[in-house]
């Protein structure tokens, strides 16, 4: 008995600590995804697969299985230890409250845990999309500036391509006249435009239409991002809910405390009743 | 004496890489240069002249058409750049050429504003 005093004494003084630990760290593994330059010129929802690809790979990821699996037998147990509870005579009846309180703390700890993690996952998401907004930002603002001069350029390349035939016409009557560059341009472009008619054509190139332009990037990366908060704010939500088992957690432990303490104040009663009180003994002095 | 060689390997080791980054434009201009030259030599006979500008022609046109071309100049392009860019006729002279169905030289000259109605209008007066 005095055991289980103890234990529920140290359980009262911990549990308070449970709900601060939302803020800790949750102390699964970093997750640095190994994204490469090139990647960030993909499209969003391939980057996302790219991104949770490399999550999976992760030790963030293991480690947020393990504690799942954690997690989902302290729940097997809670329910195992509370089926016993109406059979249980008295003395089991409070190991057993005992032990479901310490499985319970067990769970809430293993619960905050396993939100950080998730939360670690959000962030590190939420950085890279994060990331390329910026990086889409500031090729918008370079974009401004040179405007002007793509133009130009746009239009040089198009006064170039309506003279082609002027010029292979004019180079290839005379094979003095051939020039090295034009000598292969045409196969060149025949080809270029076979593989961009292929691509047009492309079942993928139409569905990621909505990807390849910035506007729509950036569009498609906002909505991400908002996702990403979204989830956020609904695992911070959870955080709350768990603060609050926590705080149901301590008050049972109170109460399981109270109960034994009150047996034991009981048992100590009866003694002092039997040796100290002087209603006892009247009798004894009341005789002559 | 190995401070002097390692020096002139420094240097060398610059100059290399400087060529390697060397604007194509720059290339383009100096072909072009040497064209006008061509055409503003007195000292050589026009048929050598204009065996000469074909020659240099087909050359040009290689040159422009991989400057046209050129994706790489998209990225930040210098001034330089920007301005042939504005002006297609006098920075890509072959292609502007064969555009208007005249020579590099009526081409060149007509863009600068000596075209052979403005020589007849002038006239020749002293101060």
């Amino acid at each position: 008995m005095k055991n289980i005093k103890l234990k529920i004494t140290l359980l009262l003084f911990l549990a308070p600590f449970y709900s601060y630990s939302c803020l800790a760290d949750s102390g699964g593994t970093d997750w640095k995804p190994q994204i490469v330059e090139k990647m960030y010129v993909l499209p969003p929802q391939h980057l996302n697969k790219v991104l949770n690809n490399d999550f999976n790979k992760s030790i963030l990821a293991v480690n947020l299985q393990n504690k799942d699996n954690i997690i989902k037998n302290k729940i097997d147990k809670i329910n195992e230890l509370s089926s016993l509870l109406p059979r249980a005579s008295q003395e089991e009846n409070l190991e057993i409250k005992h032990q479901i309180i310490i499985n319970k703390r067990d769970y809430i700890k293993d619960m905050n845990d396993l939100l950080g993690m998730k939360k670690q996952k959000l962030v590190t998401k939420k950085r890279i999309f994060n990331k390329i907004k910026k990086r889409i930002n500031l090729k918008s603002i370079n974009s401004k500036h040179n405007n002007a001069f793509l133009e130009n350029k746009k239009n040089a390349i198009k006064r170039a391509q309506n003279l082609d035939f002027k010029i292979l016409e004019s180079t290839s009557y005379n094979t003095s006249k051939k020039s090295k560059y034009f000598e292969q341009y045409q196969v060149n472009k025949n080809a270029i435009n076979t593989l961009k008619l292929a691509i047009e054509k492309h079942p993928m190139s139409t569905q990621n239409i909505l990807s390849k332009d910035p506007k729509n990037k950036m569009e498609a990366i906002r909505s991400y991002i908002h996702n990403i908060e979204t989830e956020i704010a609904v695992l911070e939500m959870k955080e709350q809910i768990i603060n609050y088992m926590a705080k149901i957690v301590a008050l049972d432990a109170m109460q399981l405390a109270e109960k034994v303490s009150e047996i034991n104040v009981n048992d100590v009663d009866t003694n002092t009743r039997g040796i100290n009180d002087p209603t006892n003994v009247i009798n004894i002095f009341t005789k002559s | 004496m190995i401070k002097l060689i390692l020096n002139s390997a420094v240097v060398l080791i610059v100059g290399i890489s400087t060529a390697a980054y060397a604007n194509s434009i720059d290339a383009l201009e100096r072909e072009r240069a040497n064209t006008i030259n061509l055409i503003l030599d007195k000292t050589i006979s026009i048929t050598e002249r204009n065996n000469k500008l074909e020659k240099i022609k087909l050359k040009l046109l290689d040159m422009e058409r991989m400057i046209i071309n050129n994706k790489n100049i998209n990225k930040n392009p210098s001034y330089q750049t920007v301005k042939a860019f504005e002006n297609f006729e006098l920075t890509f002279l072959a292609h502007s050429s064969i555009e208007r169905d005249k020579s590099i030289a009526i081409t060149w000259l007509e863009k600068i504003g000596l075209t052979t109605e403005n020589l007849i209008n002038t006239r020749v007066t002293r101060k």
